[in-house]
């Protein structure tokens, strides 16, 4: 299903991978969710954010499965 | 009773982060079971039986006809050894046959003569001469028997592929001594390759014999496909020793807090080798075994 991310001879579990694009989509949608507004009604903003990386982190593990079965 | 805008806001901002934290934590739980529950590892080695070919009588090397990573068939000759002084084994042997059959033949001459002549010889000297004959035909089939052992060396001075297999590692040259028994030369038998995937304990009740198995191997795109053939009976308890001189068990008195999952060895059988794909001993591998997907579902389901 998922092989192993090979960066310059080291193989690495595709978990980091997902990690690292999560946390990179979350500094970007945390940027835009600030100019619309949006934490005026987020009640623990860490909180928010760890739960966003979480959750981003997840979406694109699930994404890298679907898109390496095919 | 009324909210104004900020009472009401104020009640629904911890709802709306309390509910993204709650779907958090469930993607959250969802990673950590496929990593610690489903069928698949990162551990997995392409492995291979292997012979080391040792000569079966000891003498100086004389002939090589393979060459390192050369693949041999059943049967192909694969090294001589020096036959001139088997072959004068066989011709001695082959001598003391000669010897051993005139020897028989007079002595069953001597043993009519004499068994026609009762009323002559005594009878004791019927009996001498009877075991006489006796002797000299057990004398014969030992020649022989030693005759064929020394053909049989002979023969076997040409060492033979046992197997269809790959020569690897090999350096032996001519004039080299080969020790009857001591391996000079180890044979890959191709048609042996496995893949042992090493499934951690907590992985093992979704590991069944016959499920479907993909088979990444490391630096390759296309995968391997192949099933669960079985799995090992016994892996070694590493907190237990036996004392050398006493016999008895030494079990290790430090325990630690944090344990790690036991990995045993899943033997799994290759079906299908995309072309391209040479199957390598020892190559490293990830096993994902049919129903990963499943397993995730069982778990939460039960």
């Amino acid at each position: 299903m998922i092989g192993e991310i090979d960066i310059a001879g080291i193989f690495i579990s595709p978990l980091l991978l997902c990690m690292i694009v999560g946390f990179a989509v979350r500094l970007l949608l945390s940027r835009l969710l600030e100019a619309a507004g949006f934490y005026r009604v987020v009640w623990q903003r860490p909180l928010f954010d760890t739960a966003l990386f979480l959750i981003l982190t997840g979406a694109a593990f699930i994404v890298l499965r679907l898109v390496t079965r095919s | 009773m009324t909210f104004d805008r900020d009472t009401l806001l104020r009640l629904l901002k911890p709802l709306l982060t309390l509910l993204v934290a709650l779907i958090a934590m469930l993607v959250l739980w969802h990673l950590y079971s496929y990593y610690t529950y489903a069928p698949q590892t990162r551990d997995g080695k392409i492995r291979a039986d292997v012979v080391p070919l040792a000569a079966d009588v000891s003498g100086r090397v004389e002939e090589v006809h393979v060459r390192d990573n050369q693949a041999v068939h059943k049967g192909d000759l694969l090294f001589t050894i020096d036959h001139v002084r088997l072959r004068n084994a066989l011709a001695q042997a082959e001598a003391a046959v000669a010897t051993a059959q005139a020897t028989l033949s007079a002595a069953e001459r001597e043993n009519r003569r004499y068994q026609g002549l009762a009323d002559i010889v005594s009878g004791q000297q019927r009996d001498d001469r009877r075991s006489q004959a006796e002797e000299a035909r057990a004398r014969y089939a030992q020649a022989i028997a030693d005759r064929d052992l020394a053909r049989i060396n002979l023969e076997r001075s040409a060492v033979r592929a046992p197997v269809n297999g790959i020569v690897t590692n090999f350096s032996l040259r001519p004039g080299a001594y080969a020790t009857a028994g001591q391996a000079v030369m180890a044979l890959v038998d191709s048609d042996s390759y496995y893949v042992a995937g090493y499934f951690e304990e907590t992985k093992l009740s979704h590991v069944r014999p016959g499920a479907h198995a993909t088979i990444r191997v490391m630096g390759e795109d296309q995968p391997l496909s192949g099933h669960v053939e079985g799995r090992s009976a016994g892996i070694d308890d590493r907190e237990r020793t036996t004392a050398a001189g006493t016999l008895l068990a030494n079990v290790n008195p430090t325990f630690s807090w944090v344990r790690l999952a036991q990995r045993v060895p899943v033997r799994i059988a290759i079906d299908k080798v995309p072309s391209g794909i040479d199957l390598i001993a020892g190559r490293t591998v990830t096993v994902t075994l049919d129903g990963a997907e499943d397993a995730l579902t069982v778990r939460r389901a039960s």
